[in-house]
Order: C-alpha cells, then structure tokens, then sequence
C-alpha cells in the first residue's frame, strides 16, 4: 500500500488518489482526527460537505466539523450544544452582575450628589 | 411503541422502509416533522444517529436527538463553521461583558474609596488604614474571581486566560474541553 496515503485512506483501506479530497485535511501522523469525524459524520457526509464548499473555507470547515465530533464524542447527549449552554448561561450571568454594578454606581452617585464632600 | 394503523415516522417515511414497531426512530421523529430528520440524516446520516441513539440510555434520546438537529440546522445555516460560529459569536458576547463589568467593578471601587463615611478631610482619602484597602481590594476581587471562573466554566478553558477581543471560530476549535453542563434553553 502506498505510505503516503492520507490519515483517511489509511482508515478506510482504500488507495489515496491524487485528487483525493481529504487528503489536504487528513494528514497521516493524525488518525484520530479523521476517526472521530467518520465516527459522527461519516466518511461520505463529510465528502459531501467539502465538495459543495469553495477549496479555500475547506480547511476550516474540517476543523470545525472535527471540533463539533470531538465534542459529540466526549458528551454523546449533548456535543457541543453543551457548551453554547454554557456560555448563554454565563451571559446572563455577567449581564446581571453588570446591571446591579451599574445600579450601584448610580445609587452612588446620586448619594454623592446630594452630600457633596 | 407505535399503535396498530399508525403511519410510518419521519425516518422510516424518509428512508422508504417499513417503521418498525420498536423503530428507534420513531419517538423523535414523529411524521408530522419531516424536515426533523431530514435535516439531521443530510448532516449526519441515518445510520450514524441510529448507532449514537442505540449507545444512549432510553432517557438521554429526546435530549440527545434535539441536540443533533440543533447542530445540523447550525451547519446546513453556515456550512463552513456551524455551531463553532456559534460558539465564536457568544464568546465573543462574554468578553465584551467580561469588559463593561471590569470597567463597572472599578468605578464602583473608586467611588466608595473616594466616598468613605470615615475620611473626612482631603488627606484622609488618601490615608485609608490597611483594613478598609483589604476589605475593599478583597470584595473587589471576589466579585472579579468568582465572574473569572465562572468564564472559565463555560469556556471550558484549562488555562484560565481570557481570550483576545474577538475570538475567531479557529481559536474556540483550540480550546480544551471539559464536562459542559445540562443544556437548559437553545435557539428556536
């Protein structure tokens, strides 16, 4: 078999062509990589995924998709939507913080205002 | 289970087979829905939902398949970052918060050194004795430690830095991962 056959050739036991598109993605020294996307996705989704996309969002397009079956693979109930959870709760969190800061702030003043120092 | 002379999911429907009595499919995939599933084979493909759904206690499914569909609408949306857009833009919402509040913190400090009951006269604000600096510092800080780990909870970061100003979807695919919590509410 050829030894420079992308990490996702190697993983589904086929020949790398030269035009193979996962090969730019995929290299060799990363199987895991490509493992955990085919585990979530599937070697033919992703295929199609990358093909309707222009060659130059590819690259990203992969890190996402991996980041997201990373994630998949690690909470298999809720991926990454945990982690948009999280963040939404957190938002609300600081805006309260900030709007009782700010309210304070103004109780301050208004305090300062009527006894000046 | 589905009852006699009910018609077939949205999977089997989709799919052209015969909806099985105990199909895994059909809970979730009612037929009434058929962009559900639609959108969530395009994504993931059916086989790959059936095998995550089998690995996963019967009570986790519901969550689990809203939680895909959630993840496929956010990829046919942005096909080059689904969700990791997502993730990016709110990131991007705490940091700015994280600022206005820092800022908020410090003017709020300032004022109650500046206004402290006991300083009478010009020097004394000047002059706080140790225990009322300790004591200010120290509430002040508590308010920015405990919002800091809150951040880095829901970054889910190990490293405890915050990010720069505007986060880009490469830099969230750098961050490490820990347990994220429930979800509770998602985009409609």
């Amino acid at each position: 078999m050829n030894p420079k056959r992308c990490a996702a050739c190697k993983y589904l036991r086929r020949r790398c062509p030269k035009d193979c598109i996962f090969s730019p993605y995929f290299p060799p020294g990363d199987p895991d990589k490509f493992a955990c996307i085919h585990r979530i996705y599937g070697a033919g989704n992703v295929s199609k995924m990358l093909q309707q996309l222009p060659v130059q969002t590819r690259a990203e397009a992969v890190e996402s998709l991996s980041f997201e079956a990373k994630c998949r693979v690690e909470d298999p109930v809720y991926g990454c939507v945990g982690i948009i959870s999280l963040l939404q709760t957190e938002i609300q969190k600081t805006q309260t913080l900030l709007a009782r800061t700010q309210a304070e702030i103004a109780v301050a003043q208004a305090k300062h205002s009527q006894n000046p120092s | 289970m589905r009852g006699p002379g009910s018609s077939p999911c949205a999977s089997c429907k989709l799919l052209r087979r015969r909806c099985a009595k105990e199909c895994i499919f059909a809970p979730y995939f009612p037929p009434d829905d058929p962009h559900k599933f639609a959108i969530v084979h395009k994504v993931f493909g059916a086989s790959n939902v059936s095998k995550m759904l089998q690995e996963l206690p019967v009570h986790q499914r519901a969550d689990a398949v809203n939680s895909l569909v959630f993840e496929a609408n956010a990829r046919v949306r942005d096909p080059v970052y689904g969700c990791v857009g997502a993730i990016s833009y709110l990131q991007n919402q705490v940091t700015q918060l994280q600022m206005q509040l820092a800022v908020a913190q410090t003017e709020i400090l300032c004022i109650q050194m500046q206004h402290e009951p006991a300083l009478q006269s010009h020097h004394e604000v000047f002059e706080l004795d140790q225990d009322d600096k300790a004591h200010l510092l120290h509430s002040n800080n508590n308010s920015i430690n405990n919002c800091n780990n809150n951040y880095n909870l829901a970054y889910a970061m190990s490293s405890g830095q915050l990010n720069s100003n505007f986060a880009s979807p490469s830099s969230i695919i750098q961050m490490q991962m820990q347990d994220p919590l429930k979800q509770e509410s998602l985009w409609t």
